[in-house]
């Protein structure tokens, strides 16, 4: 039950998420899953990451090139578009304003509890 | 499942769900290159190739427009003047008033009985008004709800039947059927007559065959029954499409959350005896 709606949670996080991984590098999924495991979101399967990056694409904030390496395989690099930068900074002021009414309301629970102790 | 049956269904379910050929190629040696890099069988890293076609067919498809384009209001294409209809002692319709422009959306809501489709049938001329005034565009397309199909011709022969009517060569009707579909995630099969289609999948034929002449006027009905979550979301973006296109589109729909971006609202308040 708790474990679906995160899972509902991240899949509407994830192009935000995305965004802001990109905008501190380029990076290719398998990086990016990488990344998002060892920042607490667990495991995200490629079914899920994948659609997402192409979302992206076909909506010009991510641009994705392949890239051969001499010592690795050949792998698709994505990068935020300037377009891409600008939908990152608002979206991140959209969240941060969300989270803080969700943080006050959240901080009424725990008061509360406190009260009723 | 071997490593390349699974690209082969990917593909295949790609190109049914309406994912324009040269893409679909793409995507699919994009993942083969993907799971080859990540040295593992794409079930494994993608999951089962009928979901992951599914959500990649989802994302690949243009995005829906969520702001209107700034445009022109061309010509009046549907003037209603005081519209009422009535059935022996029962009044379905009442003083209904509507100008429609070239460029513009109206939805048409109501509850069930209100007349919503009696106006739509008397939009397109197929019934009479009572009393009261119908002025529209010659060209105009109409995707009923129900009739609209005849059950025993196959998707492109209906394209091909609604393209001479309107003196469009046969082949060029099919293509443009055949690319109208894709827009809507279909892909018609050869030989499958319309009787044998699912009910959302006529639907889409029947909005395929309204929008095939690039009518002036578009007229739907409840469009978006039978079909699901996303092919309403993809048919909202098409009737936005049209309308920056700059046809006239009206839609009877019972569902009211995304009508903010619709120029006009008209609310039908329903039968009354008298």
């Amino acid at each position: 039950m708790l474990d679906a709606m995160r899972q509902q949670w991240l899949h509407g996080f994830l192009d935000l998420c995305l965004l802001c991984l990109l905008g501190e590098r380029r990076d290719y999924g398998l990086g990016l899953a990488q990344r998002l495991a060892e920042s607490g979101f667990g495991e995200i399967p490629g079914g899920t990451l994948y659609p997402s990056l192409l979302r992206l694409e076909k909506q010009g904030l991510v641009q994705a090139d392949w890239v051969s390496s001499a010592v690795g395989p050949r792998r698709k690099y994505y990068r935020l578009t300037a377009e891409g930068r600008v939908a990152a900074d608002e979206r991140v002021a959209v969240w941060r304003e969300f989270r803080q009414a969700m943080d006050r309301i959240a901080d009424r629970a725990d008061l509360a509890e406190v009260e009723t102790a | 499942m071997t490593g390349d049956e699974w690209h082969g269904s990917f593909i295949r379910i790609l190109l049914d769900q309406g994912v324009d050929p040269i893409e679909a190629q793409r995507i699919s040696e994009d993942s083969r290159a993907e799971a080859i890099a990540a040295r593992r069988h794409p079930a494994q890293l993608f999951g089962p190739a009928a979901a992951y076609a599914t959500a990649v067919a989802r994302a690949a498809r243009p995005a829906p427009l969520n702001a209107p384009l700034a445009r022109a209001k061309g010509p009046v294409v549907l003037r209603l003047t005081g519209v009422t209809k009535r059935y022996r002692r029962r009044e379905v319709l009442r003083g209904v008033d509507l100008t429609l422009h070239a460029g513009e959306v109206a939805a048409v809501t109501g509850a069930n009985g209100a007349g919503k489709s009696t106006l739509l049938d008397i939009c397109a001329g197929t019934i009479k008004a009572t009393s009261g005034v119908v002025e529209r565009t010659a060209r105009i397309g109409y995707a009923p709800q129900q009739h609209g199909v005849a059950p025993y011709l196959t998707a492109e022969e209906h394209f091909r039947l609604f393209g001479a009517v309107h003196r469009m060569g046969a082949r060029k009707a099919v293509a443009t059927g055949a690319h109208l579909a894709a827009g809507l995630g279909w892909r018609p099969r050869a030989g499958v007559v319309a009787s044998q289609l699912s009910g959302g999948t006529q639907q889409k034929l029947n909005v395929v065959l309204g929008e095939l002449s690039r009518p002036d006027l578009i007229l739907l009905d409840e469009p978006y029954q039978g079909f699901d979550q996303d092919s309403y979301l993809d048919l909202w973006a098409q009737v936005y499409a049209w309308r920056d296109a700059g046809a006239g589109v009206l839609v009877v729909t019972h569902l009211l959350h995304d009508l903010d971006k619709v120029d006009h609202l008209l609310e039908l308040q329903g039968a009354e005896d008298r």
